[in-house]
């Protein structure tokens, strides 16, 4: 087994957060097509599912020349009516034929790429996880991030954001557990240029779920970078209180409460979220700086109550 | 305390996906056009003619084919009311139910072509254009935009033209033949027209209708997760407008179901090119995975396994004259 | 915010002036990036000290993303990429810096087709979602370039973007200057073509007089009565003809003044060059600054 996959994230453009009733038309990228609302814990809108065909070199850690044959699946979504997500992916899967065959062959399996010749899973895996820079290879995040810009350009949007942030781009491997092999885990990587990479290895080998667990561990890793972003421009310590302040504002007014992890897994991805908060710990580098920035918002309030002779 | 396990859903987080009551094969016995119904009732006389044993042969094999002989077989009739408008409901419609009861043949359903389009309100003809996922030429990574030229759906890579960008001082290309991306050595590229358009808007082109009537036989379309057209029962009379006329109408209250697990289509010859198109546009429509997956499963557990590729329950027979 | 930089002759400092914007803007704590737009000729890795980007990019820039070999155009980090020593570090509440180049050997276009109009407006778009500020530097005179900014920004309703047109302060440069705003095929004639409002578009237009030498500048200290007179009178036939030119002070947005750094060596002028070599004037990085802050303050580009 072989599943990869890139979800990317981002801030939606609009100066509020979307009321549900808007996620409709803002998701609805398929006509004839619901979009799928769940409001808890959190709002979570997801539009229905796109295919994309591909027919391309994937990337081989050994720089073999290994084509695959395929459609990818991808979706865009948003929680809490503030933050946007592209993700596709993909599993890897052995061809029949020697040759390509007809599209309806491919289209009839949605979701898959079919590779030719003799298929090396720690190979694709390896060279998958490293292929950021690499041309000609199969490119998820450019897919996901093609179906961002569908959402981004909706008429319903402002395009008013609040601040302004990068996307982040995270970037999965999953593979079956396998006897002599490591066992069941996961690996989070931090690379440069807002890149991750996550590699897993499942005990019960590929459901949907797995595209939940990395979606959701994507958007909580956004939420942080981007908070991260916001503290360290407010220049605390060396700005007045009342520009540390205002550079602090939107992170209370939209982000602070969209930290909500596990939040709609199945319980069998609990142990893999566990061993995330022990290492690198998301909740607690979250929580320290959620304290910072309200602490400084309440030193300022302080600040203005004593010069306003209140106190 | 032992653990407690809570359960939660949500209904708008579910999909939930209509079924369509189905027929084991639905077989179309004709496409009027216009220029047939100049031609006069003797012409489509002859055409019932040369269809009936053919039709006749396909419900036999289906007999033999299912447990008990019990084949659930339904027939269809198409009338172009897209293209070009001729005669009213009330004056065609008995004439060719006339002429097929001469040939012992039973029309169980009678659709308007431009019900393709759009049928009670339902823009058809668009949620099958949305539903196109481009044939990938070799070399596609998903990192741009699938090439497409709007209005126009192929199976390979066309050949560069001359509006494509270029440097100043950078090279100039020659020409390069198209390519099939499936070729086996030689290419058979076909590049099919979906629609154009006017001052008075978007006109589907013919191949593209056919093979959104072929998806409607086949019970593949859903708008909302709901089933986008129901038949009709007949009336006891056919009104004076095509517009008034039911997309589908039922006209034999016995009917096997309109849609079915294949279809069959008599067609003459000079169909050949559009079939082709039709085929072409079918192997790039992505259906509802859980539609597939409704009819996989009715018809596993009837025992008839299915062809994965829609294209593959699609049959015809030319006909000559 | 799209900013675009563009004149109508070479040669007015347009991109070392755009490129110092840029650079104070960042200082100022805004997210920036600069694109070179400036195909025939894609040198602004030089200006930024960007060795490997001085020609061009060899890794797939803005030519190899509109020709659509690449998803996305190579983008420099200039705060860790520049080779100057003084600029290398970021300095604290400093914002993004980006420079997007242009390939290495990459040509003007032969013109704007619906594909590279397409990512045109999927560039701008995107990287108005991460960037305060996009500095968008076209080449001297109508170019594709040019039409391809305002067809995109035609597309883009919901972006806000405005043009500066750089001129020097000569009759020449002046007539030239109005020319490429109001003249025949000029960016208000092919803007409406596009889909723009004339009067909208013409609001959101300033010029920046660049290589400026005031009458009375230190500079002029020793010259002789005469030559201060005629000076004089010259300065006044340019405002007399600006005027009437409609390149007046009114839609003026700000002033460079003639600074030596600026003429032999284009470059970023750091507070440094100002400050421990002085090489640069402290007039002309306070102009920077000006210009850098008026770029984005509304009150600037009211309705004139």
């Amino acid at each position: 087994m072989l599943v990869m996959g890139e979800v990317r994230t981002g801030l939606l453009q609009n100066s509020g957060e979307i009321p549900e009733s808007l996620c409709q038309g803002v998701l609805g990228l398929l006509s004839g097509e619901r979009v799928r609302i769940s409001r808890r814990p959190i709002v979570y809108a997801v539009s229905p599912d796109q295919l994309t065909g591909v027919d391309c070199r994937l990337a081989s850690a050994a720089r073999a020349r290994v084509r695959g044959v395929g459609t990818v699946l991808s979706r865009a979504s948003v929680t809490g009516g503030r933050v946007l997500q592209g993700s596709s992916h993909i599993q890897v899967a052995r061809a029949e034929a020697d040759h390509r065959l007809s599209w309806s062959h491919y289209l009839a399996r949605p979701g898959v790429v079919e590779v030719f010749g003799k298929m090396r899973v720690p190979d694709l895996a390896d060279g998958f996880a490293d292929s950021g820079a690499w041309n000609d290879c199969l490119d998820l995040g450019s897919v996901s991030e093609r179906f961002m810009d569908a959402v981004q350009a909706s008429p319903l949007l402002d395009r008013k954001a609040p601040f302004r942030s990068a996307r982040t781009r995270l970037r999965w491997v999953a593979v079956a557990e396998e006897p002599g092999r490591e066992g069941p885990g996961i690996r989070f990587t931090l690379g440069r240029d807002r890149v991750r990479t996550l590699r897993l290895v499942l005990p019960d080998g590929f459901t949907p779920d797995v595209v939940d667990f990395c979606e959701d561990l994507a958007l909580h890793d956004w939420l942080l970078t981007t908070l991260l972003v916001i503290v360290e421009r407010a220049r605390v310590g060396t700005a007045t209180r009342a520009e540390v302040t205002a550079k602090l504002a939107p992170a209370v007014d939209h982000l602070l409460h969209l930290w909500m992890p596990a939040a709609r897994l199945d319980d069998g991805f609990a142990p893999l979220w566990e061993a995330l908060e022990r290492r690198p710990g998301f909740s607690r580098q979250w929580q320290s700086l959620v304290a910072r920035v309200r602490d400084q918002i309440a030193i300022n309030t302080l600040a203005l109550l004593r010069e306003a002779g209140g106190w | 305390m032992t653990p407690a396990y809570a359960t939660f859903g949500e209904v708008e987080a579910e999909r939930r996906v209509a079924s369509a009551p189905l027929s084991h094969v639905s077989i179309e016995l004709g496409h009027l056009y216009m220029e047939d119904f100049q031609a006069g009732p003797e012409r489509l006389r002859e055409q019932f003619r040369h269809v009936a044993p053919w039709a006749e042969t396909m419900r036999a094999s289906w007999r033999a084919r299912v447990p008990g002989g019990r084949a659930r077989v339904s027939t269809c009739f198409l009338i172009d009311d897209y293209f070009s408008r001729f005669s009213t409901p009330s004056e065609l419609v008995p004439m060719v139910l006339e002429a097929a009861a001469e040939c012992d043949l039973t029309i169980d359903y009678l659709a308007r072509e431009s019900a393709c389009a759009e049928a009670d309100g339902v823009k058809l003809a668009r949620l099958v254009e949305d539903r196109l996922v481009t044939d990938p030429p070799p070399g596609t990574d998903g990192s741009r935009p699938p090439v497409t030229e709007t209005g126009w759906l192929c199976n390979g890579a066309r050949s560069p033209y001359g509006g494509a960008v270029q440097v100043a001082m950078g090279s100039a290309q020659g020409w390069e033949p198209p390519a099939q991306n499936a070729k086996r050595r030689h290419s058979i590229f076909v590049d099919v027209e979906l629609w154009d358009s006017d001052s008075r808007g978007r006109t589907w082109s013919c191949p593209f209708l056919a093979a959104v009537w072929q998806l409607l036989r086949l019970g593949m379309i859903r708008n909302d997760g709901e089933l986008p057209v129901r038949p009709t029962p007949r009336g006891p009379s056919f009104p004076a407008s095509w517009d008034e006329l039911p997309a589908v109408v039922q006209l034999n209250p016995a009917a096997a179901p309109f849609s079915a697990y294949t279809t069959m289509s008599v067609l003459s010859p000079r169909f050949l090119p559009v079939e082709l198109a039709v085929r072409t546009i079918l192997s790039q429509v992505f259906v509802d995975a859980a539609v597939l997956r409704q009819v996989a499963d009715r018809s596993g557990g009837e025992g008839i396994p299915l062809p994965d590729e829609l294209v593959d329950r699609i049959s015809y027979i030319f006909l000559g004259a | 915010m799209l900013v675009f930089a563009i004149s109508d002759k070479g040669g007015t400092g347009r991109s070392v002036t755009s490129s110092n914007i840029v650079y104070r803007r960042a200082l100022q704590g805004s997210d920036v990036c600069y694109l070179d737009f400036d195909f025939g000729s894609p040198t602004a890795g030089a200006i930024f000290s960007v060795s490997s980007a001085a020609r061009g990019t060899i890794q797939g820039g803005m030519h190899g993303y509109f020709e659509g070999r690449i998803a996305d155009p190579h983008r420099i980090d200039i705060w860790a990429e520049t080779d100057r020593e003084g600029l290398r570090a970021k300095p604290p509440g400093a914002g993004q810096m980006v420079l997007f180049p242009g390939d290495e050997g990459g040509g003007e276009f032969s013109t704007v087709s619906e594909e590279m109009l397409r990512r045109c407006v999927r560039l701008f778009t995107r990287l108005e979602e991460e960037f305060d500020l996009c500095l968008v530097d076209l080449s001297a005179g109508r170019s594709f370039a040019a039409q391809m900014a305002l067809a995109a920004t035609a597309r883009l309703p919901g972006v806000p973007f405005r043009w500066l047109v750089f001129h020097r302060w000569t009759r020449q440069h002046i007539i030239a200057a109005h020319g490429l705003v109001r003249g025949r095929q000029g960016l208000l004639a092919a803007g409406v073509e596009h889909g723009h409002d004339e009067e909208t578009l013409a609001d959101h237009i300033r010029f920046v007089r660049t290589a400026v030498l005031e009458p009375d500048a230190a500079e002029l200290e020793g010259l002789r009565e005469t030559q201060k007179a005629w000076l004089n009178e010259c300065d006044r036939e340019l405002r007399e003809l600006a005027r009437r030119y409609g390149v007046g002070r009114t839609s003026m947005l700000g002033k460079i003044p003639l600074d030596p750094v600026l003429q032999w060596r284009e470059q970023l002028i750091s507070d440094e060059d100002v400050l421990s070599s002085q090489i640069a004037n402290a007039e002309t990085v306070a102009a920077f600054d000006d210009l850098a802050k008026k770029i984005v303050d509304d009150s600037a580009w009211e309705a004139l």
